[in-house]
């Protein structure tokens, strides 16, 4: 096949899965201004006849959205901010420091990666009645505070960067702290942006997670909180398509401004193992 | 070093504590519970040895449910990689509108599971839904996809190679453009074609992204749980039912909230997903080893 007939072929079969992927999307976004009449009618039609913004006034009304959109966002970013916080400090004690069992700690922490959530789920949720932080903002953040995926990505991060330039500020008298604060984590913006979006794409869309360590509409998060509306029998779709933007639009945002970084934070992950 | 060492210590410990308190002691617990007949409440359980294991051998929806989690990583996890290599072949040329098109592909795996099996369930819906009507269109009428066994199972794993791929897809790609220009170069003057140099020399550089990726998928896939509870539910008549829908169904939602027995069957999924990652890793470093 000439090179000129391979692009056509391929640019052909390409706006096809385009197509298949931004249809349906933009089908959600517009619908959800759609009259309950029309979600439900046949001949279905890709646009509204009229837009109108009831399904989401009426969201508004039955779900307490500003709640579970403030749960989130807090939820997200202490989870992110704290964990890489704790991540980092470790890692820099592994990729920098000697210390007795470091090895055996190390083998330890990548093992819990392959430990699955489900399996250690119905403990924590035990743990978390008995300490009485159940359905709480806490009771969500604790758990995922530190990750071993985190430390692991960060050590080996750490690891790459030159020794030369920490021994030279040890010898300038510099504290550990100092060296970790003011020498790599400057050093170490990609890998904390990587991974920071790993925390905040994973956090913000879990489902199993918040709906089993919340139990009320006021502590949900939107994705657990959007389960329990398609949970429900009396499933209305107009309602829940409004409530489906709501929820993802915010993300959608942050992605669509900061797509360089998603796009290359996804990148280096991938080539780090 | 002295200092030193009580220093890293105090670097280490809160990740410690929480991974402590989060994750070890979980762990631990897990294997005691099942050993127990504990239910949600926590009143009067006591050690009841491997009855829960013994109750599971006997329950036909515990092998069915592996069977439906097998089912779907069989049919899930190949066809996500093979559609992911179909497109990084096509989009080789790394031209602008390649570009436009990975973010456009990445758009699903940016929204949440829940989001986008609510969006497809109604674009599915037999009675409202845009595919039936377009199909009806052409002449074909289509069941309830979601609700008639032997389609919904079907659907499930659409749904989620649609939601999934784009993140393949990009771990692929940034393995793939690392691929130095002058083995293309060499394979061209070779005499080999498009297909022959995406074969030959794209792939074997980047097989170790691609096992990457397999593993990954298949761990994710071994613990599929969000698409189902929206879509499916498990039904029609279980068939979609999978371990950790079962267990989240023992545990936490039907009567009487059996948390010793929902936590063994927790325990045999661990195992098995050890078993079937080491399995692979097995078989594909093994491969590598004999090329």
């Amino acid at each position: 096949m000439s090179k000129k007939a391979f692009a056509i072929v391929s640019n052909l079969i390409l706006i096809l899965f385009m197509l298949l992927i931004l249809l349906p999307l933009c089908w959600l976004f517009v619908s959800a201004f759609k009259s309950d009449l029309a979600v439900n009618a046949w001949p279905p039609r890709f646009f509204p006849d009229k837009w109108v913004n009831t399904q989401f006034t009426y969201v508004w009304r039955i779900l307490p959205i500003p709640v579970m959109l403030k749960n989130t966002v807090c939820f997200v970013l202490a989870v992110t901010g704290i964990s890489l916080f704790f991540d980092s400090l470790s890692a820099y004690a592994f990729a920098r420091m000697d210390f007795k069992g470091k090895k055996l700690l190390f083998g330890i922490i990548l093992l819990t990666m392959m430990i699955p959530f489900q399996v250690v789920m119905i403990p924590i949720y035990l743990e978390e009645y008995k300490l009485g932080i159940l359905n709480t903002f806490w009771g969500l953040v604790l758990p995922r505070a530190a990750s071993a995926y985190g430390i692991f990505m960060l050590t080996s991060f750490f690891s790459g960067i030159p020794r030369s330039l920490d021994e030279a500020a040890r010898i300038d008298g510099m504290s550990e702290f100092g060296i970790y604060f003011k020498i790599i984590l400057p050093l170490s913006k990609p890998a904390f942006v990587t991974l920071g979006i790993f925390h905040l794409m994973n956090n913000w869309n879990d489902l199993l997670y918040p709906m089993m360590l919340t139990s009320t509409q006021e502590k949900r998060t939107l994705s657990a909180g959007l389960a329990t509306l398609v949970g429900s029998n009396a499933i209305k779709y107009g309602p829940t398509l409004a409530a489906t933007v709501i929820s993802i639009s915010p993300l959608l945002i942050v992605f669509l401004c900061g797509q360089r970084f998603f796009m290359e934070g996804i990148s280096t992950s991938g080539m780090k193992e | 070093m002295k200092r030193n060492q009580k220093l890293a210590y105090l670097f280490i410990t809160p990740s410690l504590l929480i991974l402590i308190v989060f994750v070890f002691v979980p762990l631990f617990s897990a294997f005691f519970i099942s050993l127990t007949n504990m239910d949600i409440y926590m009143n009067e359980y006591h050690w009841i040895g491997f009855e829960n294991y013994k109750r599971m051998l006997e329950d036909s929806r515990v092998w069915n449910a592996t069977k439906n989690t097998i089912v779907y990583t069989v049919a899930e996890v190949p066809l996500q990689i093979f559609l992911s290599l179909l497109l990084l072949f096509l989009m080789l040329g790394n031209t602008r509108f390649h570009k436009l098109l990975r973010t456009v592909f990445y758009l699903p795996y940016v929204c949440s599971m829940t989001a986008i099996s609510i969006m497809w369930s109604m674009i599915l819906n037999k009675n409202s839904g845009m595919v039936a009507y377009l199909l009806a269109k052409i002449g074909i009428q289509i069941p309830n996809l979601l609700a008639t066994e032997g389609y919904a199972m079907g659907t499930v794993v659409a749904v989620s190679v649609w939601k999934n791929f784009g993140y393949t897809l990009t771990l692929l790609t940034a393995a793939a453009l690392g691929v130095s220009s002058s083995l293309y170069e060499a394979a061209e003057i070779d005499g080999a074609g498009w297909a022959a140099r995406f074969l030959h020399v794209t792939i074997p550089a980047i097989r170790q992204t691609i096992l990457f990726c397999l593993v990954t998928t298949l761990i994710t896939a071994l613990q599929v749980f969000d698409q189902i509870y929206v879509l499916t539910q498990g039904g029609p008549l279980f068939s979609t039912e999978t371990l950790v829908g079962y267990i989240f169904e023992r545990g936490f939602r039907a009567a009487p909230f059996d948390v010793g027995y929902a936590t063994s069957v927790a325990v045999y999924l661990f195992f098995l997903i050890a078993v079937l990652t080491f399995i692979l890793r097995r078989y594909t470093t093994r491969r590598e080893e004999e090329e």
